[in-house]
């Protein structure tokens, strides 16, 4: 078996999904055939280019004339732009302060509760963002209450400070609306991080402390360099999930780009000009990519040291260890506990009323629709990782890096996307194609496929790559090699990639909203449909099942990741 | 391979469409909306199956399953929406004796595409006791500088807002709209932000003096099982803007027969059936809106709050108007 230790944050889980570089391949140009055709390969091009059709139908309308476009340009592109510029900066800061700062404490530091601690600061990632919005849907008005006496005071006293005082009001949700997302998103910082700084081992750390560097020396010169590609892969999770969420920002009220799409494309009325949004956020997505790609491939150094023993952690006194443990509560508080603690509030006053029949059908509902998405997506990604490797088809790996890019774009633009394409395969078909559970599929494929692909398509390159050119030159079949070989050497990723699809469509609301057929509700569409009617102690009940179907999940993925240690 | 036919047949199930049923895709999430579809269903044997999402997106779908939509109803709220369902080519006329009975002239389409059902008003909420209400007197008045710092109105996304600047974008044209709408986004103690409730929420905790918002959602407030909210209806009184002048903003939420019905006679016995004296008062009882007809109202809640003469503007205009609304907020920088 080869060794890991390829390329970088390979730790198993899939969280950094799309982020992994191919790198491989293109050295069979000469000696092959582009797309190696064969029935394998032929039918892996086949459902790659399907899963990407839609994404491209979007990318199409980059330029595709509006009437409105000039309209947007001059009155609100500019405030569309600062408001998600000023979110995902917030947002983004935050969670690698908290992540990184629990990651550092939880893998290099000992102190009481350690061990609990590690993994139960990952609980958040449980949490859909629109659901941390409706646990605090009230902070932002009790803040504003606080500043009711001072607004009052202004009114008859100066008036002429008044726009200062109404600027300050206004201000107010960026903060409230980053510190609720922050709390939910820092664990992708964190896993990462973690894993980065556990592998670092001991010799660097070690070299560093006999040259009579200080613990903060170490980590600011040493450890943080060094986990910085880990932290910018775990950073480029927030900033996705920040502009994939509708429901947090439009509660607080701040205009993002996911927010002027669904307002172009519906109070204006013009598809084409929602289209090229959609088309210029997923540009601004791919590039972000693409430059974090970059900032990776010159940190190669990361990995070195990778099977020394490990790190010997530092004891904290009882300052010390109080500091760290304040410092791990307080993003678990706000992700988890408190959030939480409201919702079975809200839910041990209203859950006679919405437990009935109809709510066992809403779990069975959601619990199936994530189990058949899970197979499902595991599947293909199994299937075009296979194809791809085995047959090393360039042609291949260019189609399966098409098909996962609907993980970087928001929820609502892939359903967008669905229905662009749908719409006219409904009218020449003659077949319903949008309101079917098996478009619901289609579209979950799209979006999720990066989440499984990532850990199959790494647990192949790990550990199956060199049998698989052995088992090419017995002459075995490739179906031979994929079921006698792949499929038991990679059983872990395929656990991993089947769970982490699973969390993430339990968690996924627009897309299921948009494409759900007749009378099927799902845990999500309930916790939004209440929440709507402001029925925020109802909704409770629901959103709270989620978080606790999801939980067991995440910390066994959790446990996963800290295995290989 | 028998559980396969079974998933099969699972998947499809949403492709076949019975005769015994109708398909509803609806905006509206009321509670009194889900009773009077059972009554429907046991006093004629029609299913109705519903898909709840929002109107913008159901229009969408409609749009893109053509033909082979398996949707004969759409219902929405505002007549903005309405108008544009029709646009886009998704309804059909229809005409019935007992629909052109139940429903008023002004509250329907001219060719029969879409039904209003039930009616509310945009209103003007005070602060009782920091507010007199004769210091109130129009929409147009909320752009006086006298209140300044002291208004909260949510979101222009919202089209009940498009709506009422439509209207009066009508009443007054465009430029004078625009300053109109300048001049209130200037006036607002805090960016546009959440629901008509909480506009009403921050008129009652004193942040804001006066809101804009629809009726039945005082009633909502009044009925709540929160007691702090119950507070919050107690603590603002109903204006009725316009008076003396064309009348206060009216809209109604309502729906349409979709050019796709496969089933045309029972949706559009549904329509005649919401739109029944009987099923009306459940409007007004269970959700607090007036009934199509206003002065049929027999709600006491509604009552307290007053008579009024409402803007009798054809309500197609507003959906009309609707886009020339929308892009005058954007230049008048009210989110």
């Amino acid at each position: 078996m080869t060794e890991p230790g390829g390329s970088k944050t390979q730790n198993g889980t899939g969280l950094t999904l799309i982020l992994t570089s191919p790198k491989r391949n293109l050295s069979n140009f000469g000696r092959g055939f582009l797309f190696k055709l064969n029935g394998w390969t032929l039918a892996a091009l086949v459902i790659g280019l399907l899963i990407f059709i839609p994404m491209a139908s979007v990318l199409w309308h980059l330029t595709s004339p509006s009437e409105n476009w000039r309209h947007l340009e001059e009155t609100v592109l500019t405030s569309y732009l600062k408001d998600s510029l000023i979110l995902v900066l917030g947002t983004v800061f935050l969670s690698v302060v908290a992540g990184v700062s629990c990651a550092w404490l939880v893998s290099c530091c000992e102190f009481p509760g350690r061990k609990i601690f590690e993994w139960i600061l990952v609980l958040p990632l449980a949490v859909p963002t629109f659901i941390a919005a409706y646990a605090y849907f009230d902070l932002l008005a009790i803040i504003e209450e606080k500043m009711i006496p001072l607004v009052i005071w202004t009114r008859t006293n100066s008036v002429e400070d008044l726009d200062t005082v109404i600027f300050l009001l206004d201000s107010l949700k960026y903060p409230v609306t980053m510190l609720v997302m922050a709390s939910v998103l820092y664990p992708y910082v964190y896993l990462l991080a973690r894993a980065s700084f556990s592998r670092q081992g001991s010799q660097l750390i070690e070299a560093a402390r006999t040259l009579g560097h200080s613990p903060r020396s170490i980590f600011f010169r040493v450890a943080l360099p060094l986990a910085r590609p880990a932290i910018v892969a775990g950073a480029s999770l927030v900033v996705m999930e920040t502009l994939n969420d509708y429901g947090a920002v439009k509660h607080f009220g701040i205009s993002t780009f996911t927010n002027g799409i669904f307002r172009t494309w519906f109070a204006l009325n013009d598809l084409s000009g929602a289209l090229r949004l959609a088309a210029l956020l997923m540009l601004f997505i791919l590039s972000l990519l693409v430059v974090e790609r970059l900032l990776r491939s010159g940190a190669k150094f990361e990995e070195k040291g990778n099977f020394a023993r490990p790190f010997q952690r530092y004891r904290l006194g009882p300052t010390g260890a109080t500091l760290a443990i304040a410092c791990c509560l307080v993003p678990l508080t706000c992700g988890f506990l408190i959030p939480l603690g409201r919702l079975s509030l809200w839910a041990s006053d209203s859950y006679r009323k919405i437990l009935d029949s109809s709510f066992v059908e809403l779990v069975a509902n959601s619990l199936s629709l994530a189990v058949a998405s899970s197979l499902l997506i595991v599947l293909t990604a199994t299937f075009l990782a296979f194809a791809g490797r085995y047959f090393k088809s360039p042609g291949v790996h260019i189609t399966n890096r098409l098909a996962i890019l609907g993980y970087s774009v928001p929820g609502a633009v892939v359903a967008m996307a669905i229905m662009l394409v749908a719409g006219p395969l409904n009218l020449t078909l003659g077949i319903l194609l949008t309101g079917s559970l098996l478009t619901l599929l289609f579209a979950y494929l799209i979006r999720f496929l990066a989440v499984a692909w990532q850990p199959v398509d790494s647990g192949m390159e790990k550990n199956c790559d060199l049998l698989n050119e052995a088992s090419q030159s017995l002459k075995a079949s490739p179906l031979v090699s994929l079921l006698k070989i792949n499929l038991p050497l990679i059983r872990p990723s395929l656990w991993a990639a089947g769970l982490l699809v699973f969390v993430d469509t339990m968690k996924e609301l627009p897309l299921t909203l948009i494409l759900r057929p007749f009378n099927f509700e799902t845990l999500s569409t309930r916790t939004y449909d209440l929440t709507n009617q402001a029925q925020i102690p109802e909704s409770s009940v629901p959103a709270m099942c989620i978080i606790l179907v999801v939980v067991f999940p995440v910390v066994w993925l959790n446990r996963k990741m800290e295995a290989p240690k | 391979m028998k559980s396969l036919l079974a998933i099969f047949f699972f998947l499809s199930a949403g492709l076949c469409v019975n005769a015994a049923e109708i398909n509803v895709y609806s905006h509206r999430h009321y509670d009194s909306d889900a009773v009077l579809f059972k009554k429907f269903s046991q006093q004629t044997g029609v299913q109705v199956n519903v898909i709840k999402g929002s109107a913008d997106q159901l229009i969408q779908r409609l749009i893109s399953e053509g033909k082979n939509s398996p949707a004969d109803i759409l219902l929405t709220v505002d007549a903005g929406r309405l108008h544009r369902a029709k646009e886009a080519g998704i309804l059909q006329p229809v005409e019935s004796e007992t629909l052109s009975q139940n429903v008023p002239e002004s509250m329907r389409d001219p060719e029969g595409s879409w039904y209003g059902m039930t009616v509310r008003a945009r209103v003007i909420v005070y602060a009782k006791g920091r507010v007199n209400p004769e210091e109130l007197s129009s929409y147009e008045d909320l752009a006086s500088s006298k209140w300044r710092a002291r208004l909260a109105v949510r979101s222009s996304s919202n089209i009940y807002n498009q709506s009422l600047l439509a209207s009066i974008i009508a009443a007054n044209g465009p430029a004078k709209a625009l300053s109109w709408a300048k001049a209130v986004r200037k006036n607002m103690v805090r960016a546009p932000r959440g629901s008509d409730r909480d506009q009403a929420r921050a008129v009652a905790s004193g942040l804001a003096d006066v809101a804009v918002i629809n009726t039945y959602y005082l009633g909502i407030l009044a009925n709540s099982t929160s007691a702090a909210d119950r507070e919050v209806a107690r603590k603002v009184g109903v204006f009725f803007p316009n008076q003396n002048g064309r009348g206060a903003h009216v809209n109604v939420s309502g729906g349409g027969v979709t050019r796709s019905s496969k089933n045309k006679k029972d949706a559009i016995r549904f329509l005649e059936f919401l739109t029944s004296s009987e099923s009306q008062q459940t409007f007004s009882a269970v959700n607090y809106e007036y009934p199509v007809k206003i002065e049929n109202n027999r709600s006491d809640l509604l009552k307290s709050w007053g008579s009024f003469k409402a803007d009798k503007v054809n309500l197609s205009i507003l959906g009309s108007r609707n886009p020339e609304a929308v892009k005058t907020f954007d230049r008048a920088g009210w989110e």
